[in-house]
């Protein structure tokens, strides 16, 4: 390809992506923006003054619990995923069992279904063990989520890595488990923590389980918190958008550090 | 004979929890479900045992309600809607960024962003732009003199579920780019060059061969964005709450309403299940493709 042409496609590429993420964009500069300049016309598409009083409004307004409380629920689903779903990928691509075939439609099937149908029942199931209002309740609901995504991924990954590894591990007198957790589980670390990563994203996003689950305001997540902050902030886009800004940040994070992979991964584990 | 079970056996260590917390937190839900919604369970007897089987009275009364119709069609509508402008513009997108420049592989990464910002993120910051006086798009469109009067895109029940549709759109061109990408990196380059030869232009190319060859993962892509937008929730609650007059409203709202805002729980649970038998349909003759596709 000529240089010029490279050139041509790289900026035309450019500029579809820019105008496909002004949305983003509009989001964040929004955040910065004063209440007064949010409804001028016609708009201004920078701020003319960065502001932080949004930031500010919103972290005074408890920003920080909804924030924590994110962070535990999908951090502990995402441990609760990759507890479960690493070692019966493994088996499921490992051994010869019998029902492998129907324990892969399990997960395909369950990864299918949407929350809804299981809302009520889980709600009904919660209450009798009393597990409303903990954390408890949206952890485990958001890690079904993780858990088929990650076992059809994983699965896939390990029936890649060639058998003699496991078998030279056992020659040298290493038990099943340990060359599965010191040879086989290194190996495969890139592809766990994508398994990680996107858990981690599905049990950010959840809103629906936690607002079901918990009426205690003091263990929403930040999803929940924004849903609120509706009522709360009313038309102060700015204030909101500050809150919209500060919840995406960290699944941003994650994204661009991982982003190879994650595209990678991404594909296999939707087609499979 | 031991040594084999041994080894099952093993293998069945690795593989059961995950099964067994999938049956706990799904399939026991499912079928409970499904015992619900022939019951008589309200707020009042949720906690007690006092349940009395009802028949298909919960499926009569929801039929009876006007939403019901409503959002069987909202959901058809926002479905198909979605899907069909997801494919197109994430095929287009998909083309483009096949031609390998180099920062091709990049962009279309970062486009992913859109995929996964919280939908109720998404949901937020497109009620923001679509407010009816100050938000962007009234704005723009004015400013391009494209419209005379700002459009109430939430507001007036005639266009909020298209507004929602969009919104959607938007989440899900980067993911219908990604697996399109991919399938049209597999096509046999030797094709492509013989048709050249033959002197076919982009379109006819376009028409007989590209389409032709990526009908199977088109088939996939269409099937698998059918069943993660049909059961839609999120973005629809947020952005509307299924208003205005049920506009909006989905099969995934309802169910939520009924269950969580009246604690009809068991007709919540009859609106779920009807949600539940079509995605269920749909996802059995996506199972049959990919069967096939594998030729197990």
């Amino acid at each position: 390809m000529s240089k010029r042409k490279n050139w041509t496609l790289s900026i035309v590429g450019i500029v579809i992506v820019a105008l496909f993420l002004f949305p983003v964009y509009w989001m964040i500069i929004t955040a910065f923006k004063t209440q007064s300049e949010i409804f001028r016309t016609p708009p201004t598409f920078f701020p003319e003054k960065f502001q932080l009083d949004s930031f500010a409004t919103v972290i005074e307004g408890g920003i920080g619990q909804y924030f924590l409380n994110s962070v535990i629920i999908a951090g502990c689903a995402t441990i609760v995923v990759l507890l479960l779903a690493v070692p019966s990928a493994y088996g499921l691509a490992r051994f010869k069992i019998k029902g492998v075939s129907s324990m892969m439609l399990v997960f395909l099937v369950t990864q299918m279904l949407p929350a809804t149908v299981v809302l009520t029942p889980l709600f009904v199931v919660f209450n009798n063990l009393g597990l409303l209002n903990t954390y408890i309740a949206p952890v485990l609901a958001t890690a079904t989520l993780g858990v088929p995504f990650s076992v059809l991924l994983l699965r896939t990954f390990f029936m890649g890595i060639p058998k003699e590894l496991e078998e030279a591990a056992s020659i040298d007198g290493c038990g099943r488990l340990r060359a599965f957790l010191q040879v086989i589980l290194p190996i495969a670390l890139p592809s766990v923590m994508v398994c990680g990563a996107i858990s981690f994203f599905f049990a950010w996003g959840d809103l629906i389980f936690s607002i079901t689950f918990n009426r205690d305001q003091g263990l929403w997540p930040l999803t929940a918190g924004i849903f609120n902050a509706i009522g709360r902030y009313g038309i102060e886009w700015n204030n909101l958008m500050a809150f919209a800004t500060i919840s995406v940040l960290p699944v941003i994070i994650i994204f661009v550090s991982l982003q190879k992979h994650l595209v990678e991964g991404l594909v296999s584990g939707s087609v499979k | 004979m031991w040594k084999e079970f041994r080894s099952q056996f093993k293998g069945y260590l690795f593989v059961l929890p995950a099964v067994l917390f999938m049956l706990l937190l799904i399939g026991y839900p499912l079928i409970y479900n499904i015992v619900l919604s022939f019951q008589n369970v309200d707020l009042s007897n949720l906690a007690t045992s006092d349940k009395q089987f009802v028949g298909f009275d919960n499926y009569k009364k929801v039929a009876g309600e006007e939403a019901f119709g409503i959002s069987i069609g909202n959901t058809l509508i926002y479905t198909v809607g979605s899907v069909i402008f997801q494919v197109i513009i994430g095929f287009c997108l998909a083309s483009f960024f096949s031609m390998k420049f180099k920062i091709a592989g990049f962009l279309r990464g970062i486009m992913m962003i859109s995929w996964l910002i919280p939908m109720t993120v998404t949901a937020l910051l497109f009620k923001f732009m679509m407010g009816s006086g100050e938000g962007i798009f009234n704005q723009m469109l004015l400013h391009a003199h494209l419209i005379d009067e700002p459009i109430g895109w939430l507001s007036s029940p005639e266009v909020a579920l298209w507004s929602v549709i969009i919104a959607n759109i938007w989440v899900g061109i980067p993911f219908n780019m990604l697996l399109l990408s991919t399938g049209l990196s597999s096509l046999p380059q030797d094709v492509y060059e013989s048709a050249s030869l033959d002197g076919a232009n982009w379109w006819q190319r376009l028409i007989h061969i590209t389409l032709p060859l990526l009908k199977p993962v088109l088939m996939v892509v269409l099937m698998l964005g059918f069943i993660y937008t049909f059961k839609v929730f999120d973005i629809v609650y947020v952005m509307t709450g299924g208003g205005p007059i049920n506009s909006t409203e989905v099969l995934s709202t309802l169910a939520f309403r009924y269950s969580f805002s009246d604690f009809e729980f068991s007709l919540g649970a009859a609106v779920a299940n009807v949600l539940f038998l079509i995605l269920f349909a749909i996802s059995l003759v996506y199972l049959r493709m990919m069967k096939k596709d594998e030729g197990i």
